[in-house]
């Protein structure tokens, strides 16, 4: 029981709101109501990250998530041209939709069995199950409203636990702007560019 | 439609006769039908989200659309992880953040793979005219 009260309501709600926007993400004919209804899948589990008291996890999920990538996949989906899909005439699954759907199966079962062989509740003993959460609110000194140390706590993790994968990170997001202006370069701006290395 | 929504029914079956079968004098009232959101309602709404994503990324022809099916499949990952850190919190491992770590670390890594494969999709469209998968078949045997 890691919700209680009126956040159980919160919960079955986001949790529905996920399921069948993802649902539709999979299964929308045109590209950009499939990004519509990622980015409210996004918003949906972010609201599962607040009900989990990860506060910061939500904002950089609200702010990378809905703000960068899913801005980055419109404007893709403005560049190409997929008229074609909106067509009833276009496929919309490729032929080995048949083996998707018996790996989809075989993946459902597998999980299944995993979640029934190793449900957290049960391997608790009985005094070890928590009953009331331990409240990580403070209350705040200069006002009433109590106040979350989760983007502190979070920060420190972030820096002492993680601070070589940081750095690492930090080498990835390079190569990633590197790799994306290279790859979206126009055959003429790669022959200026290669023009200009010939002459110095 | 069905076809995707069926294993998603099953795993559903499955999860609610185990906890049906389970002794319940121990857990508590369990139950399919038990609103009360354990961890594992976490992890089975995560395993749901992951075989929509599976089945997309197999399925779907538009290459766009795989790759907002992988960021479906990210965030089941996500909600994993940090379901799994509340639960360390609530046990009483309160200063456990690892969790969140690595859900921050997923989101880099996602952004970044979301530059270079919309980069990709851009400089293949440039080339081939087209975003379906199964029309990109050059190094196809």
């Amino acid at each position: 029981m890691i919700l209680q009260g009126a956040e159980v309501y919160f919960f079955w709600a986001l949790a529905l709101i996920a399921l069948m926007s993802g649902l539709f993400t999979v299964l929308a004919r045109s590209a950009v109501h499939s990004a519509i209804c990622l980015m409210m899948t996004l918003i949906a589990v972010a609201g599962l990250f607040l009900l989990m008291q990860a506060e910061f996890v939500m904002g950089v999920q609200i702010l990378v998530y809905v703000g960068g990538v899913m801005v980055l996949f419109l404007f893709v989906i403005m560049l190409v041209n997929v008229r074609e899909e909106r067509l009833d005439k276009a496929r919309l699954f490729s032929r080995q939709w048949l083996g998707a759907v018996v790996l989809a199966g075989a993946l459902a079962v597998t999980f299944s069995y995993a979640i029934r062989t190793s449900d957290p509740y049960r391997t608790l003993q009985p005094e070890q199950r928590p009953n009331t959460p331990p409240t990580t609110l403070e209350r705040n000194p200069q006002g009433a409203t109590p106040i979350s140390k989760n983007a502190q706590e979070v920060g420190m993790a972030l820096y002492q636990q993680g601070a070589l994968p940081f750095e690492i990170a930090s080498v990835l997001l390079l190569v990633a702007i590197i790799g994306s202006v290279l790859l979206a370069r126009t055959p003429r701006q790669e022959r200026l560019s290669d023009q200009e290395q010939e002459t110095p | 439609m069905i076809s995707l929504v069926a294993p998603a029914l099953a795993l559903l079956w499955q999860v609610g006769q185990q906890t049906q079968a389970a002794p319940t004098a121990s857990t508590g009232a369990q139950g399919l039908f038990d609103l009360a959101p354990t961890t594992t309602k976490f992890l089975i709404l995560s395993s749901l989200l992951f075989i929509i994503g599976v089945g997309g990324v197999l399925a779907r022809r538009n290459i766009i659309v795989i790759f907002m099916s992988i960021e479906l499949i990210l965030n089941a990952a996500n909600i994993n992880f940090i379901a799994f850190t509340r639960h360390w919190q609530m046990i009483g491992k309160i200063s456990e953040h690892t969790g969140e770590l690595f859900t921050i670390f997923i989101i880099t890594v996602a952004a970044a793979e979301a530059a270079i494969g919309l980069g990709i999709v851009v400089s293949l469209y440039r080339n081939r005219e087209t975003v379906a998968v199964d029309e990109i078949d050059l190094l196809k045997w």
